[in-house]
C-alpha cells in the first residue's frame, strides 16, 4: 500500500473532514455547478442548430466532446472545491432556478416544491465524475465511429447523445425526486431515440419500442414511490426528506418503523430500479437495445443509464433501511443474484459478441443489485464504478471490430483479430476488459466483485434472508462469467487469423451502424480494392465468399479512447487501496453520503464485529474471498482456453463443439434465451392482443358507429338539400321571395 | 279595428292583377299580352277602388290615379317586353310617373333628382350596356331576339310568388290610415331648425329690429331674438320698459321665412345622417374602383383572346 | 290656374299613406316577378331598380306621414346604392357577356352545390 501511496500522494493527502452526519445542515453549493447539466443541453441545442443548417462535417461531434469535457471539468471542480481529492464532507444544494412551487396551505405537506437545484454530495459526484468523463471519451470515439453517417444522422446522433448526458445529470444531481424523475424519463427517451437511431431498420424500431414499453412498468413503480414519498413525508426534496428519514418519522412526526410506508416505498422504488437497470423480470429490453450504435450501447446501456437503478436505491438507501424486515432489500438481493445467473447462462450460449456483452451487463447489474441487497452500497457503487470503465472498454472494442469487419459480430466467423495489422490496441484493450470482467486477480473487477461476494457471506441471514445462498449463486456466476468472457476473447482475438466480413459489406449506401466497411471518403480502400482486383490471388483464404474485403483498422480517435479506457480500467483497481478503512476511494465517497449511514455500521465496517456475523465455510469471508474468487475466475478462464483456444484451427470450429452433443438441448435453449421472450409473449402480449381485439370490435361497432352516425346524419340532410343549390340565380331569388312572404305572413299573423 | 279597405275587393284586385300579369308575360305558344295588360289594369283598378271606397272625401285626386296607372303599366310593360332597349325605355316612363307621385307628395327636390339621376344617368348606362352586350346581328337574321329574351322562365309560378307577396303586403293595409298625408308646403312648418341667417333679415325688415339684434334659435314657427342693450323699440314694436342686457323675445315667423323643401332635406341629410352620408361616399368610391378593376380585366382578356385568335388563325390556315 | 284652385277642384287632392303603400307594394311585386321570370341579366337588374323605386316611394310617403325629411334622405341613399350597383353590376354583365356571348342567367350555374 505504501507504494501506491507514493504513486498517488495527492489522493492520500486529503482525508475527509469527517463522516457525513445525518440531518446535518445542508449548505449551499457553488451556483456555477448548474453548468454541469446545462453544458450538455447547450451542446444538444447546438447540434440541433447544426442539423438545421445541414452541417455536413464533424462539427457537432467536436461541439459535444468540448461541452462534455467542460462539463466533466466542472464536475471535477465542484468535487475539488467541496473536499479535495477525497470525498466531500456533507452535502450542499446548488440552487439553479425555481421550477415548481405550488402551495395550497400553510401546514406541513401542503406545498410541493421542486426546484431546478443540484444536490451535491460525494455520491452524486462519484456518479457524475464517471458519467461525464466516460461520456466525453465515448463521444470522441463516436466522432470516428459514426463518421459514415456524416451529413445524414450525424447531427441527430450527437444531439441525442448530449441530451442524454443532460438527462443523466438531472437524474443524478437533482435535489428532489421530481428532478430525478425528469432525468429518469429523459434518459429513457434518449435511450429510445438512440436505440431506434437506425429507424429504417425494423428490428431497431422494435427494440426501441420494447425498451420504452418495458421501462414503463418500472417507471410506474418509480412514480408510485415518488407519490407515496410525498404523501408520507410531505416533501420530495432530499435535504428535508433525509432529515426526517434519519429521525425515523414521517411528515407529521409519527414514527415510521413498522408502518406500511416503510415496507412499500422501498418496494416501489425497487420496481423502478428493476426496470431501468434491467433486472428480472424486466431485463428483456437490454439485450435488444444493442440495435443502437455501439457507442450508445457502451455509454447508455452499459456504463451509465442502466446504473441509474443502482443510484436510485443507493440514494434512497435510508428509506430502504427504515423497514426492519428489509423486505425490499431481500428481494433486491435475490433478484440480483438470479438475474446474474440467468443472464450469464444465456451469455454462454450466444454467438453475437455484442449480445454476449449485453448479457454480461445484465449479469453484472445483477451483482450490483445483490450488493445493494446485502447491505453493501459500497460494493455496489464500487462495482458500478469499475464496471463502467471495463464494460465501456469491452463494448468499444466490440464496436471497433464491428466497425472494421463490416458489421461482423459472430464469434464463429472471426479469429485472431488482435494480431492483425493495426488491431493491437484493440486486442490489448479487449484483454484488459476481459480480465476485469472475468475477475482476474488484482484487476478492478476482481476487487469490486470480491467486495460484493464477501459481503453476501458477511451479512447474516437473519437480516437479509438467504444472503449466503445469494453468495453461492454469485460465485457460480463468477465462474460462468470468466468462461463466457474468455470464450469471446479466445475465439475472436487470438488464434489463427481468419475473418468473414459482415452482411453490410458491399452494400452501396453504408447507412447502417454495422456496415462501416467503406466510409465515404476513404479513398485508400477503393485503391486497395482495385489492387486486389488486379492481383486476384487472395492470400490465406481468409474469407470463403471471395469478396474483396479488407478489415478496416480503427483510427486514431478509437485507438486513443480505447487506450485511455484500458488504462483507466487498470487504474480503477488502485482506488481500492486508498481510504482503506472505507474500503477504497469509492467506499469513502459512498460512506460520506446518505447512501451509508444510520444503524448499518452496527453490523458492517467494524472489523471486530465480523466474527459475530456470517462466515464463508468457517473462514472470514473478507479474506477468504480473495482466494476463492481468484481461483474460480481462473478456472473459468482455463475452461474457456481448453474449449475454445487449444487446438483450434479455424474460426468456426472449436473443441467446445464436441461437448454440445453431450449436453443435449440445453445449449440450444440457452441460446434461445431460455424462451423468456416467448414466455412473455405468451403470458402478457398474446392475452393483451386478444383483449385489444375485443375492444377493437367494440370500438368499431359501437364507438365508431355512433361517431359515424353523427357524421352521416348531416350528410344525409345535406344530400337532401343539395339539389336546392343548383347554382341558378332564379331559384335562389325565388327562395328569397318565398322567405320574405313567409316572414311577412308570420309577422302579420303575430300582430 | 275599423277596416279602411274592403278585403274582398282588395284580394279580388290582387287575383285579377295576377292573372293579367301572368297573361302579359312573354312565353312559348299563345301569349296574349294585350289582353293580359288590360286584365292587369282592371285588377289595379279594383285594388284602388277597394282603397278608395272608404276614403270618402279624403280620396286622392285625379293626378294620383293618373301617375299610378302610367307607372305600374309601364312597369308591367317593362317586365314583359322582350326587347331590353324597350324595357329600359318603359322603365324611364315608370321613373317619370314616380317623380310625379313625388311631386304630389311635395318632394320636389327628390322628384327632379330622380329624373336627373335615374332617367338621366343610370338608365343611360343601362342603354350603353344593352348596346354593348348584344350579339351582333348576322346577315341572315337581322333583328332577331335571343331565345332568353323571347321566353320567360316559369311565368305562372313567378307571378304566384310575386302576388302572394303583394297579397301579404296589402293584408297589412286593410287596417289602413285614414288621414291624408301632409304636404310639406309653405304653410306647414315642420322644421325644427332653420337657418338663422335666413330668418334674421326677414324679421329685421318686418318688425324694424336693430341691426345688432341676433336670432339665436328657431323653434317650430317661432324664433328667439336677442336684442342689444338700450334699444328703445321701433314703430312696430313698442317697449314698456328698458331691456336688460341679453334679453330675448320670441317672434312669430312669417311665411316667407319658413324653410324650403331643399333646405329641409339638406339639414336632415347633413345634420341627421352624417354617417350615412360618409358611408354613401365610400360606397360610391369603392364602386368606382371596382368598375375600373373589372374594366381593366376585360381589356386584358380581350387582348389575350385576340392574340390567341391570331395564333389559332395562323395555325388553322386562315380559318376564322 | 294655380295649385290652390287645382287642389280645391280635387285634381291634386292628397291621397292617404295607404294608397301610396299599395302602389309601392304593387311596384315591388312587379319588379320581383320580373326578376324571377326574366332570363336576361340586364332586365333582371332593371327589375331590381324597379324594386328600388318601390322602396323609394314608400320612404317618401312614410316621411310625409311622420312629418320629417328622413324619407327623402333615404331616397338619396337608395339612389347612391343604385348608382353603385349599376356601375358594378353592369360592368360584370359586360364581362360575363364577353366570356360566354350570352346574357342568359341560367348559363351561369357553376356554383351549384
Amino acid at each position: 500500500m505504501d507504494a501506491i501511496a507514493t504513486i498517488l500522494p495527492t489522493f492520500l493527502a486529503a482525508e475527509p473532514a469527517g463522516a457525513h452526519a445525518p440531518g446535518a445542515q445542508v449548505g449551499s453549493g457553488p451556483p456555477w455547478a448548474i453548468l454541469i447539466p446545462l453544458l450538455p443541453l447547450l451542446a444538444s441545442a447546438l447540434c440541433g442548430v447544426c442539423a438545421m443548417l445541414r452541417v455536413k462535417s464533424k462539427a457537432p461531434a467536436f461541439i459535444v466532446v468540448a461541452m462534455l469535457g467542460a462539463s466533466f471539468l466542472a464536475t471535477a471542480a465542484v468535487w475539488l472545491q467541496g473536499g479535495g481529492p477525497g470525498p466531500m464532507a456533507g452535502a450542499s444544494v446548488a440552487h439553479g432556478w425555481d421550477w415548481i412551487q405550488f402551495a395550497w396551505g400553510d401546514g406541513p405537506g401542503q406545498a410541493l416544491i421542486a426546484n431546478f437545484s443540484l444536490y451535491l454530495d460525494s455520491l452524486t459526484l462519484l456518479w457524475m465524475l464517471f458519467v461525464t468523463g466516460l461520456a466525453t471519451l465515448i463521444a470522441l470515439y463516436a466522432s470516428e465511429y459514426m463518421s459514415h453517417d456524416v451529413g445524414q444522422g450525424y447531427n441527430r446522433f450527437f444531439a441525442y447523445f448530449a441530451l442524454f448526458v443532460f438527462a443523466m445529470s438531472c437524474l443524478v444531481m437533482g435535489d428532489n425526486l421530481l428532478m430525478l424523475f425528469l432525468g429518469w424519463e429523459g434518459v429513457g427517451l434518449c435511450s429510445y431515440l438512440l436505440i431506434g437511431y437506425f429507424y429504417k431498420k425494423p428490428s431497431a424500431v422494435a427494440a426501441a419500442k420494447k425498451a420504452f414499453i418495458v421501462n414503463r412498468i418500472g417507471d410506474l413503480g418509480l412514480v408510485l414511490g415518488v407519490f407515496t414519498t410525498f404523501v408520507t413525508f410531505g416533501t420530495i426534496e432530499y435535504a428535508p426528506l433525509f432529515e426526517m428519514v434519519g429521525a425515523g418519522v414521517d411528515g407529521s412526526g409519527h414514527a415510521l418503523h413498522g408502518s406500511w410506508q416503510a415496507t412499500w416505498i422501498p418496494i416501489f422504488f425497487m420496481i423502478g430500479a428493476f426496470g431501468k437497470s434491467a433486472q428480472l423480470p424486466l431485463y428483456v429490453w437490454l439485450p435488444d437495445a444493442m440495435e443502437g450504435p455501439t457507442p450508445v450501447s457502451a455509454l447508455i446501456h452499459a456504463a451509465t443509464m442502466v446504473t441509474a437503478g443502482v443510484y436510485l436505491i443507493a440514494r434512497m438507501y435510508p428509506i430502504f433501511l427504515l423497514d426492519d424486515a428489509h423486505t425490499a432489500l431481500t428481494i433486491v438481493a435475490w433478484t440480483g443474484a438470479l438475474t446474474a445467473l440467468l443472464a450469464a447462462t444465456i451469455g454462454m450460449a450466444q454467438f453475437d459478441i455484442k449480445r454476449i456483452m449485453a448479457y454480461s451487463t445484465v449479469s453484472q447489474l445483477g451483482y450490483m443489485f445483490a450488493g445493494l441487497g446485502v447491505l453493501t452500497t459500497t460494493g455496489a457503487a464500487f462495482h458500478v464504478f469499475t464496471h463502467a470503465f471495463f464494460k465501456a472498454t469491452l463494448f468499444l472494442c466490440c464496436g471497433a471490430v464491428m466497425h472494421g469487419f463490416a458489421g461482423q459480430l459472430d464469434l464463429r466467423k472471426l479469429s485472431g483479430v488482435a494480431f492483425m495489422k493495426g488491431w493491437g490496441v484493440v486486442g490489448v484493450a479487449m484483454l484488459v476488459g476481459c480480465l476485469n470482467l472475468a475477475g482476474f486477480p488484482f484487476t478492478a473487477g476482481y476487487f469490486s466483485k470480491d467486495m460484493i461476494l464477501a459481503e453476501t457471506f458477511v451479512t447474516p441471514g437473519s437480516v437479509i434472508g438467504g444472503a449466503s445462498m445469494v453468495g453461492w449463486i454469485l460465485l457460480l456466476t463468477a465462474g460462468l462469467t470468466a468462461y463466457y468472457t474468455f470464450r469471446v476473447f479466445f475465439r475472436v482475438f487470438v488464434g489463427p487469423q481468419m475473418y468473414e466480413p459482415g452482411e453490410e459489406h458491399g452494400h452501396a449506401p453504408h447507412r447502417h451502424d454495422h456496415g462501416p466497411g467503406h466510409p465515404p471518403g476513404h479513398g485508400e480502400h477503393d485503391l486497395a480494392d482495385a489492387r486486389d482486383q488486379a492481383q486476384k490471388d487472395e492470400p490465406g483464404g481468409a474469407h470463403p465468399h471471395g469478396h474483396d474485403f479488407h478489415p478496416h483498422a480503427p483510427g486514431l480517435a478509437i485507438n486513443a479512447v480505447l487506450a485511455i479506457l484500458a488504462v483507466a480500467s487498470v487504474l480503477a483497481a488502485l482506488t481500492y487501496f486508498i481510504h482503506k478503512p472505507d474500503h477504497g476511494w469509492v467506499g469513502a465517497m459512498v460512506h460520506h453520503s446518505t447512501a451509508h449511514f444510520g444503524g448499518l455500521d452496527a453490523h458492517h465496517g467494524d472489523e471486530a464485529a465480523h466474527a459475530s456475523h456470517g462466515s464463508f465455510l468457517g473462514l472470514d469471508p473478507h479474506k477468504a474471498m480473495y482466494y476463492v474468487s481468484a481461483v474460480i475466475g481462473m478456472v473459468g478462464i482455463f475452461v474457456a482456453w481448453l474449449l475454445h483456444y487449444r487446438g483450434r484451427t479455424g474460426a468456426a470450429v472449436a473443441p467446445a463443439d464436441r461437448l454440445l452433443g453431450a449436453l443435449g438441448p440445453i445449449p440450444r435453449w440457452a441460446q434461445q434465451k431460455w424462451f423468456v421472450d416467448e414466455l412473455y409473449d405468451f403470458v402478457i402480449v398474446k392475452p393483451l392482443w386478444a383483449l385489444s381485439n375485443v375492444f377493437h370490435v367494440i370500438d368499431k361497432l359501437i364507438v365508431d358507429g355512433l361517431v359515424n352516425l353523427a357524421g352521416l346524419t348531416p350528410r344525409g340532410l345535406g344530400a337532401g338539400l343539395r339539389p336546392s343549390q343548383n347554382g341558378l340565380l332564379h331559384s335562389y331569388a325565388a327562395g328569397m321571395a318565398g322567405g320574405i312572404v313567409f316572414i311577412l305572413l308570420v309577422v302579420w299573423a303575430v300582430s | 279595428m275599423t277596416q279602411f279597405a274592403s278585403p274582398f275587393l282588395l284580394y279580388l284586385g290582387v287575383i285579377v292583377g295576377a292573372v293579367g300579369v301572368a297573361l302579359a308575360l312573354p312565353r312559348r305558344g299563345l301569349s296574349p299580352q294585350a289582353i293580359g295588360a288590360l286584365v292587369a289594369g282592371a285588377g289595379l283598378g279594383l285594388g284602388l277602388l277597394a282603397l278608395g271606397l272608404k276614403a270618402g272625401e279624403h280620396g286622392p285626386g285625379v293626378y294620383f290615379y293618373l301617375f299610378t296607372f302610367i307607372g305600374l303599366g309601364a312597369a308591367l310593360r317593362m317586365i314583359s317586353h322582350p326587347r331590353p332597349v324597350y324595357a329600359a325605355l318603359y322603365f324611364i316612363l315608370t321613373i317619370l310617373s314616380s317623380a310625379g307621385l313625388y311631386l304630389l307628395l311635395a318632394a320636389e327636390f327628390m322628384a327632379f333628382a330622380l329624373i336627373i339621376i335615374y332617367a338621366g344617368a343610370i338608365l343611360i348606362t343601362y342603354l350603353f350596356v344593352i348596346m354593348l352586350a348584344t350579339q351582333a346581328p348576322t346577315a341572315e337574321e337581322i333583328d332577331v331576339l335571343s331565345e332568353y329574351d323571347r321566353y320567360s322562365r316559369e311565368p305562372i309560378l313567378s307571378t304566384i310568388a310575386g302576388f302572394a307577396l303583394l297579397a301579404t303586403l296589402t293584408s297589412m293595409l286593410v287596417g289602413g290610415l285614414e288621414k291624408p298625408l301632409h304636404r310639406a308646403g309653405p304653410d306647414e312648418r315642420v322644421a325644427s331648425v332653420v337657418l338663422t341667417r335666413k330668418v334674421e333679415p326677414i324679421l329685421t325688415e318686418r318688425y324694424g329690429l336693430p341691426p345688432e339684434a341676433r336670432v339665436v334659435s328657431v323653434e317650430g314657427s317661432s324664433a328667439t331674438v336677442v336684442f342689444p342693450q338700450g334699444w328703445g323699440g321701433s314703430e312696430k314694436i313698442q317697449l314698456f320698459r328698458a331691456l336688460d342686457p341679453g334679453e330675448s323675445m320670441p317672434f312669430e315667423l312669417p311665411e316667407e321665412a319658413a324653410p324650403e323643401n331643399i333646405e329641409q332635406i339638406g339639414l336632415t341629410l347633413v345634420g341627421g345622417h352624417p354617417l350615412g352620408l360618409e358611408v354613401a361616399g365610400v360606397i360610391l368610391l369603392m364602386a368606382m374602383l371596382g368598375a375600373i378593376v373589372l374594366a381593366r380585366k376585360q381589356i386584358q382578356e380581350e387582348e389575350g383572346r385576340k392574340m390567341a385568335a391570331a395564333r389559332g388563325g395562323l395555325t388553322r390556315e386562315g380559318a376564322p | 290656374m294655380d295649385l290652390a284652385t287645382l287642389a280645391q277642384g280635387g285634381l291634386l287632392h292628397q291621397a292617404t299613406l295607404t294608397h301610396y303603400l299599395f302602389v309601392s307594394a304593387a311596384m315591388f311585386a312587379i319588379g320581383m316577378i320580373g326578376f324571377l321570370t326574366r332570363r336576361n341579366l340586364i332586365i333582371m337588374f332593371l327589375c331590381t331598380e324597379l324594386m328600388f323605386q318601390a322602396a323609394g316611394l314608400a320612404f317618401i310617403a312614410f316621411g310625409r306621414h311622420h312629418l320629417n325629411f328622413s324619407g327623402d334622405v333615404f331616397v338619396i341613399f337608395v339612389l347612391t346604392i343604385a348608382a353603385a350597383e349599376a356601375a358594378l353590376a353592369l360592368a360584370l354583365v359586360v364581362y360575363l357577356f364577353r366570356r360566354k356571348e350570352t346574357l342568359d342567367a341560367s348559363e351561369w350555374a357553376e356554383l351549384r352545390g
